[in-house]
């Protein structure tokens, strides 16, 4: 194990026959519902009834009706026990051929990039034409369990053979063992939630309120214009009523967000900064991403819009807080980096999940420090500044929201979309690069190139 | 002061009998008069051929938040060793009161791993009683064996203090060590410890002393609520430190404020791992949120 940083240099290209022999896989499109708070348009709504309704959305746009793809991969983080074959049940229930096989993937928050990642692999190499990657997440229709104690007289009286037994066993319950369990949002190895998780992250690299507030303003501001200048119209499905994300505050200002109470970090050796404001809320909603060989899309007379040109996933020792917990895209990008030779200033849009501002904030900070980039990153210096005016250009999920699983899907589809409609710069295709944080300490990039 | 040969019991010791015959005992003292010597009893208790429960090792195991591997996770072996060591403390020839004596400290030395198929040997004996400002202090030592064995596996030193008690001849120390002021760092984990994490412990220790168990029964015992088992923060802590620990490992913890429930206790654990010459440690303190003042503090300590 590294006991200090985690270097950069990228795993070496084994062999030739690697890089050389595999093909280019594309995004087609994308479509999703509108995000909807926790508790609003869809809170009756199933983790299986959104994810099918984005995927008919991608089924009416794109003519996929009665198509049987190489496959369909979707997953939620609140996953009810039933819905072990979330993603197959939702193709069987869509307009998609039947004969359209589909898995389940779970890797918090970056499910959705992460079945992105490994169907474009499976295109790449040949193994399928085309694939829808998903990703949906309901916090309102969430699951609820029962306590440990229920659950254990449950499962031992199916074990029990004799009447006594069963008495026996019946009479180890409790009342409190009635009491059902909601989920919670702590990480399980630290009992912290997320935000206080990130608040040690935010006093960490001293990310300022305001800086934090100025971000949140720029994501409702830039998700408004969008969605005013007609950018979703061919991303977003209406769904319940939405046709906007139901987040979305399109009048908010720096002097609303600033009026906010801090929720996270309160008790910590610094001013607390971290509102509601700049925290993403639990939300509603699904979203899908069509891709496909050029040979498949040709076929089938769809566009091109970019291609997915490769990923890195990373993790960090967060539990005893050697990094914070949503740092690992920290590292990954300078690793993916590295292997395309590329550096910041050759991405023309970046698209950093904003799982709270100062996550965003703290993730630049970290890239522009040069005794962190070199100790921990293994880099010569700073990583580098990125321009603020190529990030989250069409907002992020502050002002979207973020449901967990589906923020994937929404990133890759809208920076498909810019990709393809900057074209090529400074004779080159235009760049993306999408990092989503996650639960665990981990993180999935990639990059996308426009075509 | 060891007469060298052991007392050995024929099997585990009953600690709800331990308990009921400590406080006859506190009582006849009390009527008779103690005519305590301040010297302790130079025999150590040895029970041979123990086997551990795997039912009550999963039990423990998922309770103290480690994963339910074959190994007997230090903690675990200190509860099983628990009624041994008591028993030495309820001699008549003790010379303190067993109930109402503080478990100040606690190391444990966690040689080479056992297993729940693992048989054990186990023998304990009092040593080093000593002054303390606040009354007198003795050291439990415990070594577990596999049986048949001559070298131990596991050694636990678990230090008590007989709170207003002073034994002739033994001098408390002249000048109390000045308590270094706490400041709570930043929090790496929060633990939410329910009203009934005294009577779970219990039960996958075996150790239901009242003060643990409701609030009735620790009011009884003149505390203002129950508290939390120290050994149980103490494995939770280890527990929390996870598979940095290695196979073997020191293991020290000594025990502050006391954990009233429920309640929420903030902690700080830090790692360095290994390298070159250097023995990996973790090092974890807890707090309460509320106060800021220290539960307990310690280390794991690769061997």
């Amino acid at each position: 194990m590294s006991s200090v940083g985690q270097p950069t240099a990228g795993p070496a290209k084994t062999g030739s026959a690697g890089a050389a022999a595999v093909r280019r896989a594309v995004i087609v499109g994308g479509n999703r519902i509108p995000f909807a708070r926790s508790g609003g348009a869809y809170a009756k709504s199933s983790n299986q009834d959104m994810l099918t309704a984005a995927l008919d959305g991608l089924i009416a746009r794109f003519g996929l009706q009665d198509e049987r793809l190489g496959e369909v991969a979707a997953g939620a983080v609140l996953k009810h026990s039933r819905d072990f074959n979330l993603t197959r049940e939702a193709v069987l229930g869509s307009a998609l051929s039947a004969e359209t096989p589909a898995y389940d993937l779970q890797q918090a928050c970056a499910t959705g990039l992460e079945t992105v990642v490994g169907l474009a692999n499976k295109i790449k190499l040949g193994q399928i034409e085309s694939a829808i990657a998903a990703g949906v997440d309901s916090a309102s229709d969430a699951p609820v369990v029962v306590s440990e104690g229920l659950r254990a007289v449950i499962l031992d009286l199916n074990r029990a053979r004799t009447i006594p037994q069963r008495l026996q066993i019946l009479s180890r319950l409790r009342p409190k063992d009635l009491a059902p369990l909601a989920p919670g949002t702590a990480e399980p190895r630290t009992g912290l939630s997320m935000g206080e998780h990130q608040a040690l992250t935010t006093a960490q690299w001293k990310i300022s309120r305001a800086a934090q507030d100025e971000l949140a303003f720029n994501s409702h501001r830039n998700l408004a214009a969008a969605y005013d200048a007609g950018f979703f119209d061919d991303l977003v499905t209406p769904y319940r009523g939405l046709a906007r994300d139901g987040n979305l505050r399109a009048d908010t200002s720096l002097e609303k967000l600033g009026t906010l109470k801090p929720v996270f970090g309160k008790g910590l050796g610094a001013d607390a900064t971290m509102t509601a404001g700049n925290s993403t809320p639990l939300t509603d909603g699904a979203a899908t991403v069509l891709l496909a060989s050029d040979e498949w899309a040709d076929a089938h007379d769809l566009p091109k819009l970019a291609a997915v040109v490769d990923a890195e996933a990373a993790a960090v020792d967060f539990v005893h807080g050697k990094d914070g917990l949503l740092m690992a895209p920290v590292f990954a990008v300078p690793r993916l980096l590295a292997r395309q030779g590329l550096t910041l200033d050759d991405i023309d849009f970046f698209e950093i999940h904003e799982a709270f501002a100062a996550t965003v904030l703290s993730t630049l900070a970290a890239w522009e420090d040069e005794e962190f980039c070199r100790t921990r990153l293994g880099l010569p210096g700073a990583l580098g500044s990125i321009d603020r005016s190529r990030l989250n250009v069409h907002g992020s999920s502050l002002a979207a929201g973020h449901p967990f699983a589906a923020t994937g899907g929404r990133i890759v589809a809208s920076l498909a979309k810019m990709l393809h409609q900057k074209g090529s710069t400074e004779g080159r295709p235009a760049r993306g690069l999408v990092s989503v944080c996650a639960a665990g300490g981990q993180g999935v990039v990639a990059i996308l190139e426009s075509l | 002061m060891s007469t060298g040969q052991p007392v050995i019991l024929g099997e585990m010791p009953s600690l709800s009998k331990l308990y009921v015959n400590a406080a006859a005992q506190a009582a006849r003292r009390r009527i008779l008069g103690a005519h305590d010597l301040p010297a302790l009893p130079g025999d150590s208790h040895e029970v041979r051929g123990v086997a551990v429960d795997v039912g009550n090792l999963t039990a423990y195991q998922h309770l103290v938040g480690e994963t339910a591997s074959d190994v007997l996770p230090a903690g675990f072996i200190h509860a099983l060793s628990f009624p041994l060591a008591m028993s030495v403390l309820n001699r008549d020839d003790f010379p303190l009161p067993l109930l109402g004596m503080i478990h100040l400290s606690n190391t444990v030395e966690n040689l080479r791993p056992l297993v729940f198929t693992d048989t054990l040997d186990m023998t304990s004996r009092v040593e080093n009683l000593r002054g303390h400002r606040a009354g007198t202090q003795v050291d439990v030592v415990t070594e577990v064996r596999q049986a048949g064995r001559a070298l131990p596996c596991w050694r636990g030193v678990s230090t008590y203090l007989a709170k207003g008690v002073f034994l002739p001849g033994i001098d408390k120390p002249s000048t109390a060590p000045a308590r270094p002021d706490f400041t709570a760092p930043d929090p790496t984990a929060s633990w939410q410890l329910g009203v009934d994490t005294g009577r779970a412990y219990a039960a996958v220790s075996g150790d239901f002393n009242p003060i643990h168990l409701s609030v009735l029964s620790a009011k009884a015992l003149g505390m203002r609520r129950s508290i939390a088992h120290g050994m149980y923060l103490a494995s939770r802590a280890l527990a929390d430190v996870g598979p940095a620990r290695g196979d073997a490992f020191t293991w020290d913890v000594s025990f502050d404020a006391p954990v009233f429930l429920p309640c929420r206790v903030a902690l700080e654990i830090r790692s360095t791992h290994g390298g070159g010459a250097e023995p990996g440690r973790s090092d974890f303190v807890a707090w309460s949120p509320r106060s800021g003042r220290r539960h307990f503090a310690g280390s794991v300590t690769a061997l």
